[in-house]
């Protein structure tokens, strides 16, 4: 283990497959929170030495995505009185197996990136992974809130991968970053409401009965 | 190469015998076993010369003839494939004669043993020709005597259809062939395998053309995924002497064209050795999975055949790509492995066919789930096929091991080398994967086929079949045993062949080979510790003396034997796990429950594939309704579009 | 072989019967009761030795002689292990095969016995166990592979011994990895919750103790014993890959190897106590789940 930044992110892979591999919501977002706490310490972390900027950066983070968004998720559940997924599209062993395929296509992509490489070499490979397994569990998902979560997860993703490039940036990237998230979330919460209460139900395959 | 001459000879010999002697068929029986026997006796000894290293100069015949003189020679490559021949084909020779014995009165059947004979004779052909000409020659034989024999119960209609399917296939096989051996000799016009070797580098994409052409044809002999379509239905469709020879032999002949191309192209690009790892994995993988579906016990066996041509194939995948990146011992190591699972596999299929037949010939029936506590009826043919089963899922101390550990460690020591050859070292987990599936489907076969009590009346009343049916079955498990105990007496020939097939000197394999030594130790020693423990247990329980009873169960008093497990129940979870590839239709109603495998290639790509291209041609039809004056005008209409051409191209008369 | 393998294995033969223990005693202590002792299955490999054998007159020699199959499976695949983390007493290139290759005998061997007997309850196991090992089997190669990536070798001998030690500083995030898989290879294999209860005697939802329903007396024993040492086979793999013993001197090692097989069994025991049983259908997807962990290790080491 040469860094604690390191552990951080083999512990955000580990977490993706975590979100893959389970079939109960609150772990779903128990997860999550946990990745939100892991990509709250990771600007204090890398940044070359402790600033203000950067943990206010990290604290905000671990705010909205350790702390709001879980709560506001939990919320969700406890309202649609939904407990757990069931079989994705693809079937669960699958998903699993896409998973492990997207981390492999990760690295090997992150390898042949025309970028320059930050000061911590796994970061790229660990963010387009997420990305790929964010994007994963959004589409292969039946039940909303997972597809939200899986939205969560992407968006952990594109947050890791600006950390590369942000060494110094104004505040005002951060700040449109977690905006972005905020908007998305609030979207997909009222889009879920809705949904729950047309259909009595959060199988977005049956939004399919709209069209007559 | 007099002695393969005299062998050859012997053999067809003892099919014409057989044949005109049809009419006392004790006599027959008995000249066929001697003449057929002496006739493999010889090629076997050739076979194992050239493998100890005599060197065999070839021999010419005709020089003056059209397309090139005939060249016959034995190297190591042919001499182990020859030295399968011979074995599996006494085998099922001898076997054959008391199968077919019961239809003597209302089929050929002494035409059968001679077209055995000349199956045999003709595969022994194909793989001494070194020139393309009698190759091609041999192989057409083959193949055409391989479907007659296939057709043997040609009052059926699924065995017709079968036969058919099988005649399509392997004719597009021979065609493409054609087109290999046409594009490589190029201008020169000398077919000679010599010549071929010694070809000057392809230009633009002939080289690849034709690698891509001799892997299809090949595998549609060999009968890898996605070429694998008329396997199951021939194998199954045929007498089983004959699915013997063929699972174990003939579609090997894929296997020994697809080693000779790479003997005489040299080393291939690397994508053609993903492409056969690759074909080599599905293969095996799905082969697995589709025989866990199967209701029918030679369809099933069928389908592993498909299985262990992907092992085969992943030990030719993984020598290609020491070839073609320059590692030679990892080449060596996959053609070794790929020939001695080769072998192996002849042994152990064959025995397996040829169990299955005895219990098939005693019952009456294939299907699996009406058989139950054979073993108790027919001891030494249930105890050679249990030999089989542990060989064929790779169990130590048996032969199945020794080419799956030899295919391990070609692609673990690809994996553990440097650069793109890396990934070849995930083929391992995919071999754990197919043998662990060959491990539930032989479970299954033997537990459901042999074990427990008979679930059915036709098997309550199997008995042993006569003394020419065992005898066959029992030396094939003993060669099996023999193979598995003493790697040490096969590996370094399988090293030998191996490196022939890399074009590398024998040398370089010495470090795989010092590995043969331990491992001798290691399966010898545990041979003799199974055997010490059960004398020592027998011992031991003779002294104390035991009970019996009824199977206990946990209490159950009033078990039926339509209450055990059947093989559809104990495959479901794996199938249930594999439905997306497995092809398994179910049917339920309230009453009544039914699993129907099917072959997904077969039904969802070539049968569409041949209607739609049936449906263009009956479209085409109005085209050639017979008239005069149509055909008139065809000529007419070519005339002045052969006109046309030549203008516009500017070239003259 | 020398005198001082000769000696480890005897202490690991005499000992395997203990680690199932110390897992049920960990659990019963976890549960708040006293539980039975540790050396709960001594004694009843005594009694059962003692007693007399009953065979179901539908069984054939093949049910006779799995219990045989099966434990000297086990203790040929003992050998292949280095117990004092330097080298095996017997070791070729590619043996992690012939280990491999071991394990599945005893359980081709068992799985036949159970069918042997003809009755739906054996069957059931039977296919359950072939459906987990179909899962737990390339999970084993994956992990295998890593080890071979680790180390540039591929003998048993090597990939958990002196090579292994050495490779631990480079590559620590990925053996962690292959280590998690192995443990819950562990469990799988050996018919732990959360893939099997040890405990539960309803044949609805056994595996591993269904399909020996009808063993008795001292074929339940060894069959017994062999359960009990594949467990501590299992637990000396982990143990080899988290706590590389090369640097240590010979008895000190074998020390570190039995306290961590100690550890590996409470581990047992807690996973046990805090974990429920999994729905069948949902096994594979546990075994594919370490099948990606080890697949994570080895894109580590090729990154």
């Amino acid at each position: 283990m040469r860094s604690p930044a390191q552990l951080i992110l083999l512990l955000v892979v580990l977490s993706d497959l975590a979100v893959l591999g389970t079939t109960r919501l609150s772990s779903c977002i128990r997860v999550l929170a946990a990745q939100g706490l892991l990509l709250g310490l990771l600007p204090v972390l890398l940044a070359p030495h402790l600033t203000v900027h950067a943990v206010s950066l990290g604290l905000g983070t671990v705010v909205v995505k350790a702390v709001v968004l879980p709560w506001f998720l939990a919320w969700a559940i406890r309202e649609a009185a939904v407990r757990r997924e069931i079989e994705p599209l693809v079937g669960f062993i699958a998903s699993q197996l896409l998973g492990a395929l997207a981390l492999a296509l990760a690295f090997a992509i992150a390898a042949r990136l025309p970028l320059p490489t930050p000061q911590q070499p796994l970061l790229v490979p660990v963010s387009l992974a997420t990305l790929m397994i964010g994007f994963l569990v959004l589409t292969t998902r039946r039940k909303a809130l997972t597809q939200v979560v899986g939205y969560l997860i992407l968006e952990n993703g594109i947050y890791l991968f600006g950390l590369t490039q942000t060494e110094s940036v104004p505040f005002l990237i951060e700040l449109g970053v977690l905006l972005a998230v905020f908007v998305g979330v609030f979207i997909m919460g009222i889009v879920v409401f809705h949904i729950n209460r047309e259909f009595d139900s959060l199988d977005s395959t049956r939004l399919t009965e709209l069209s007559d | 190469m007099t002695l393969v001459a005299v062998g050859l000879l012997l053999i067809v010999l003892a099919g014409v015998a057989a044949t005109a002697l049809s009419r006392w068929p004790a006599a027959a029986a008995w000249v066929f076993r001697v003449l057929f026997g002496a006739g493999c006796v010889a090629g076997g000894i050739a076979a194992l010369a050239v493998l100890a290293g005599t060197a065999v100069p070839d021999v010419r015949f005709g020089g003056a003839a059209p397309f090139g003189a005939w060249v016959f020679g034995l190297d190591p490559l042919a001499a182990v494939f020859l030295l399968a021949i011979v074995s599996v084909g006494a085998a099922c020779g001898f076997y054959g004669l008391d199968y077919l014995a019961r239809e003597r009165g209302h089929r050929a059947v002494g035409a059968a043993h001679l077209l055995l004979a000349l199956l045999v004779t003709a595969l022994a052909v194909t793989v001494i020709a070194r020139a393309a000409i009698p190759f091609l020659v041999g192989w057409e034989v083959m193949a055409v005597l391989a479907y007659l024999l296939v057709v043997h119960e040609h009052e059926r209609r699924d065995v017709r259809r079968a036969g058919l399917i099988y005649l399509a296939v392997t004719h597009v096989g021979i065609l493409l062939l054609f087109a290999v051996f046409a594009t490589w000799a190029g201008e020169t016009g000398d077919l000679s395998f010599d010549a071929l070797a010694a070809h000057p580098a392809f230009v633009a994409g002939r080289g690849a053309m034709i690698l891509v052409l001799a892997l299809i044809a090949f595998g549609l002999k060999a009968g890898s995924v996605p070429f694998h379509f008329w396997l199951p239905e021939a194998h199954a469709a045929a007498p089983s002497h004959v699915s013997a020879l063929m699972s174990g032999v003939v579609i090997k002949m894929g296997i020994y064209g697809l080693l000779r191309t790479l003997v005489l192209f040299g080393a291939p690009p690397p994508w053609w050795g993903w492409v056969v790892l690759a074909l080599g994995a599905c293969s095996g993988v799905l082969g697995v999975v589709w025989a866990l579906a199967q209701h029918d016990i030679k369809r099933l066996l069928a389908f592993h055949s498909v299985e262990n041509i992907g092992i085969i194939l992943l030990g030719v995948g993984a020598g290609a790509l020491g070839m073609a990146y320059g590692y030679p011992l990892i080449a060596v190591l996959g053609f070794a492995g790929a020939v001695l699972h080769t072998i192996n596999h002849a042994l152990f299929k064959s025995l397996l066919f040829l169990g299955a037949g005895a219990v098939i010939h005693a019952t009456h029936t294939r299907d699996i789930d009406r058989f139950g506590g054979v073993a108790r009826r027919m001891p030494a043919t249930a105890a050679a096929f249990l030999v089989g089963s542990a060989a064929i899922v790779g169990l130590p101390p048996l032969n199945g091991f020794v080419s799956e550990w030899v295919i391990y460690q070609t692609l673990l020591r690809g994996g553990s080398a440097g650069g793109a050859i890396q990934l070849a070292g995930l083929g391992a987990m995919v071999l754990a994967l197919i043998g662990a599936l060959a491990l539930a489907c032989f479970a299954k076969v033997v537990g459901v086929m042999y074990l427990g009590e008979p679930r059915d009346i036709a098997a309550a009343g199997a008995r042993e079949p006569a003394a020419g049916m065992i005898r066959p079955v029992v030396g094939l498990a003993a060669a099996c045993i023999a193979i598995g105990l003493l790697p040490i007496a096969v590996v370094p020939a399988a090293l030998r062949v191996g490196s022939v097939v890399a074009g590398i000197a024998p040398a370089t394999a010495g470090p795989a080979a010092v590995a043969a030594g331990p491992a001798t130790v290691f399966t010898a020693g545990l041979t003799a510790a199974l055997l010490l423990a059960w004398a020592a247990r027998a011992a031991v329980v003779r002294r104390r003396g035991h009970a019996e009873a009824a199977t206990w169960a946990c209490g159950y008093a009033a078990a039926t034997p339509r209450m055990a497990y059947t093989a559809s129940s104990f495959a479901a979870p794996l199938l249930g796990a594999f439905r997306s590839v497995a092809g398994v239709r179910t049917t339920r109603t309230a009453q009544a429950f039914a699993t129907h495998p099917s072959d997904p290639v077969l039904e969802r790509v070539v049968l569409p594939a041949w209607h739609g291209v049936r449906a263009a041609a009956m479209a085409l039809r109005p085209m050639q309704r017979g008239g005069l004056q149509l055909y008139l005008l065809y000529v007419v209409l070519a005339v002045v579009a052969l006109l046309f051409y030549l203008f516009a191209t500017g070239r003259t008369l | 072989m020398t005198w001082e393998e000769v000696a480890a294995l005897g202490i690991l033969a005499l000992t395997a019967p203990a680690v199932p223990g110390i897992a049920v005693k960990t659990k019963s202590f976890l549960t708040g009761r006293r539980g039975a002792p540790v050396l709960q299955l001594y004694f009843d490999l005594w009694k059962l030795l003692r007693k007399g054998t009953v065979y179901s007159r539908t069984t054939t020699w093949v049910f006779r002689a799995a219990p045989i199959v099966v434990l000297a499976s086990l203790i040929a695949a003992a050998l292949f292990l280095p117990l004092d983390g330097r080298a095996a007493p017997v070791g070729f290139a590619g043996d992690l095969v012939a280990f491999a290759g071991l394990l599945a005998l005893g359980r081709f061997a068992l799985v036949l016995a159970g069918m042997d007997t003809g009755s739906s309850f054996e069957g059931m196991g039977a296919s359950r166990e072939v459906t987990i090992a179909t899962f737990a089997e390339p999970t084993l190669f994956l992990c295998f592979i890593a080890l071979v990536l680790a180390t540039g070798d591929v003998s048993l001998g090597g990939m958990l011994g002196a090579p292994l030690a050495a490779a631990w500083p480079g590559a620590g995030a990925s053996l962690s990895l292959v280590g998690v898989s192995l443990f819950v290879l562990l469990l799988a294999e050996n018919s732990r919750t959360p893939v099997d209860d040890p405990a539960t005697h309803l044949e609805l939802t056994m595996i591993h103790e269904v399909i020996v329903l009808d063993h008795s007396g001292p074929d339940l024993a060894l069959i017994l014993y062999g359960s009990a040492l594949k467990l501590a086979l299992f637990g000396v793999l982990v143990v080899s890959v988290f706590v590389p013993r090369a640097a240590l001197a010979g008895p000190v090692a074998l020390a570190v190897l039995f306290g961590g097989l100690g550890a590996v069994a409470v581990a047992v025991g807690v996973v046990e106590s805090v974990m429920a049983r999994l729905r069948l259908s949902r096994v594979p997807q546990l075994l594919v789940g370490a099948a990606a962990l080890a697949l994570f290790g080895i894109i580590l080491q090729l990154h």
